[in-house]
């Protein structure tokens, strides 16, 4: 086996020529505007764009903003509600269509639950809009219920699908084993299935908690009064010239999504 | 037993709730442009009445008007653009406003007490107006800046050097009044005009883009159709940039604040209507949002940098060349649409 590798010719990308020039051109694209951004929320100046020198001014202006703030505030609240939410339906829905029997009508099943990642936000966005304010009128209800409901449905796939796909890699073994040694059912699924998918549960739900934090057009649909998220208040300043202040909220939010996805990477890792 | 106790606590719980709401007195719920709105003058009102603000941001009056339009949206004041006002009043979104409960609507400057979107302001109020016209670089063109020739027949000094911001309403007024045309006009032969004017001053243009702030200052192009409040904060930084009103007729807008049919705050609307009226606060929505906000007295309370600021109000010859940017409906917006699709080109 160590020796092997060294004299098979396997197809390898890296061999092609101009591969490492692509992929330089291709990393330069994809991450020198967001290093500009970063860079930029440092700048003293007030324009976005001109370089005036170091400082923290922007950070602490943005922290200072009442707006930003309870736009920090609402962004956190619907994304830990939805991200909860959506992880617990789509660990059910991944048992459920995994540990029993094919059944007919699977692939639809399946399909029906990965709906967000195929139907066009915007579309969403404008049903929500139309159903939500049937229920405002009739309830007068003007809470954050509607943000957390929403996202959570469109999260679900992207909680979904790890869970999914570490619910496949899981032999039946040890749930085997458990069943022969007369555990229930209930203590079956307490005792080993949950255990060993918790790593893929937890990075179901830092990836729903990250697509929810990311929203922009369906909140903007449906956000009730005082309900602006960072991303719609970011977008809301789009009209007037943008000030650095937008820069410094963005750095904030690219670290916070960094630190997710990391920990997703780190956690799906785990035990592999 | 215990099921007894726990029905009457939680009754007595939600019943507590609900008077909570009803008492909600201390709310006032504003849909407004991101970043136009002062937050001193938030907290003032907030301070002087007790009331709690909140402010929700749109980015296109189209989005207040859909949000609006489906109902139940919780908001009470909406600021959307001249021509959005008449929109919002047609479809029944708004409520006519009782003149009675706001003293000072005696403020508003003449020139916007009548005006076309509403005659008589008995729909609206003002927030902010500004105006659409040329940005030059005086160091670059010495010649006269008032007029629309500085995009529409660059001279030579600025040919290559000239920025069109890429706002389809905006540029083909100023194009329809320089080639001698009216506001949303749909006779061909000026149409015709205005098509081959702007096709042949496209070559002469460096860009189409919205970021003329940074670029004019950075000095990235000499000349550019903007807006005055960019061109504002460009002299600022650069006292060379100066703002031109094309005596062929320059554009005009308003954004205006209208009461929601369906408001529930309704006193807490008309207290916050006539603050706004209020020179001083008037003044602060100015100081923040960088544009005039035609309430008499209000230049006395203005920052220094903008009291005589030449963008801000237009000088008396060029007074009544302004128009009116509106909405253009049928033909003269299908003209618009397929002149612009070709300068996109």
């Amino acid at each position: 086996m160590a020796e092997a590798p060294a004299r098979i010719h396997r197809f390898s990308v890296a061999d092609l020529p101009g591969f490492k020039t692509v992929a330089l051109v291709v990393f330069v694209a994809l991450y020198a505007p967001i290093l500009t951004l970063v860079v930029y929320s440092f700048n003293a100046g007030d324009s976005p764009s001109q370089w005036q020198g170091w400082s923290l001014d922007w950070y602490r202006l943005a922290w200072q903003n009442d707006q930003v703030k309870s736009a920090t505030a609402v962004s956190l609240k619907v994304a830990f509600a939805a991200a909860i939410l959506s992880t617990a339906l789509a660990t059910f829905a991944a048992l459920g269509t995994t540990r029993r029997k094919a059944f007919p009508g699977q692939t639809f099943i399946y399909v029906m639950i990965n709906q967000p990642l195929m139907v066009p936000e915007i579309v969403t966005a404008v049903a929500l809009l139309l159903v939500f304010a049937m229920v405002k009128q009739a309830t007068g209800y003007n809470g954050l219920g509607y943000l957390i409901l929403a996202h959570s449905a469109f999260c679900v796939p992207f909680a979904y699908l790890p869970i999914r796909a570490r619910l496949e890699g899981m032999d039946l073994t040890l749930e085997t084993a458990a069943s022969d040694l007369y555990a229930s059912s209930w203590q079956t699924f307490r005792r080993v299935t949950l255990p060993l998918l918790m790593p893929a549960i937890l990075a179901g739900a830092m990836l729903a908690f990250v697509t929810s934090l990311d929203d922009v057009v369906i909140t903007e649909f449906i956000k009730s009064p005082g309900q602006d998220t960072l991303p719609t208040y970011m977008l809301g300043q789009l009209r007037r010239a943008m000030k650095p202040d937008v820069n410094a909220i963005s750095t904030a939010l690219l670290g916070v999504t960094l630190i997710l996805l990391s920990s997703f990477f780190l956690l799906s890792k785990k035990k592999d | 037993m215990r099921n007894l106790f726990l029905t009457a606590a939680t009754l007595a719980a939600v019943t507590a709730l609900a008077a909570g709401a009803a008492q909600a007195e201390g709310v006032l719920n504003l849909y407004n442009w991101g970043n136009y709105t002062s937050p001193d003058m938030i907290k003032k009102f907030e301070d002087k009445y007790g009331v709690k603000v909140t402010i929700t941001d749109f980015d296109s009056n189209d989005t207040a008007l859909a949000k609006v339009e489906a109902g139940g949206s919780g908001f009470d004041l909406v600021v959307p653009s001249a021509g959005f006002v008449g929109i919002f009043a047609e479809k029944g979104l708004i409520q006519k406003l009782d003149l009675s409960k706001l003293p000072n609507h005696k403020n508003i400057e003449p020139q916007w007490m009548s005006v076309a979107w509403d005659p008589g302001r008995e729909w609206s109020v003002p927030w902010q107006w500004g105006s659409t016209g040329v940005s030059v670089n005086t160091k670059d063109y010495g010649g006269d800046i008032n007029t629309s020739a500085i995009f529409m027949d660059p001279p030579a000094e600025l040919v290559g050097k000239v920025n069109v911001v890429p706002e389809m309403g905006d540029v083909m007024l100023l194009a329809t009044l320089y080639e001698g045309g009216k506001v949303c006009d749909d006779n061909p032969e000026v149409m015709k005009k205005v098509r081959d004017g702007l096709v042949a001053a496209k070559p002469k243009w460096m860009s189409m883009d919205y970021s003329t702030v940074e670029k004019m200052i950075n000095h990235d192009y000499s000349a550019t159709v903007d807006w005055n409040g960019s061109a504002l904060r460009q002299r600022l930084a650069n006292p060379d940039i100066k703002w031109g009103y094309p005596k062929e007729g320059y554009g005009l807008w308003m954004d205006n604040v209208v009461l929601l049919k369906d408001a529930k705050n309704v006193d807490n609307a008309y207290k916050f209507l006539d603050f706004i009226m209020e020179p001083e606060n008037a003044a602060m929505i100015s100081a923040f949002a960088r544009y005039a906000n035609g309430i008499t007295g209000s230049e006395a309370f203005m920052p220094a940098d903008m009291k005589d600021a030449p963008e801000l109000v237009p000088p008396a010859e060029f007074k009544d060349k302004g128009q009116f940017a509106t909405i253009c409906t049928g033909k003269a917006l299908d003209f618009q649409k397929a002149i612009w699709a070709e300068l996109q080109k």
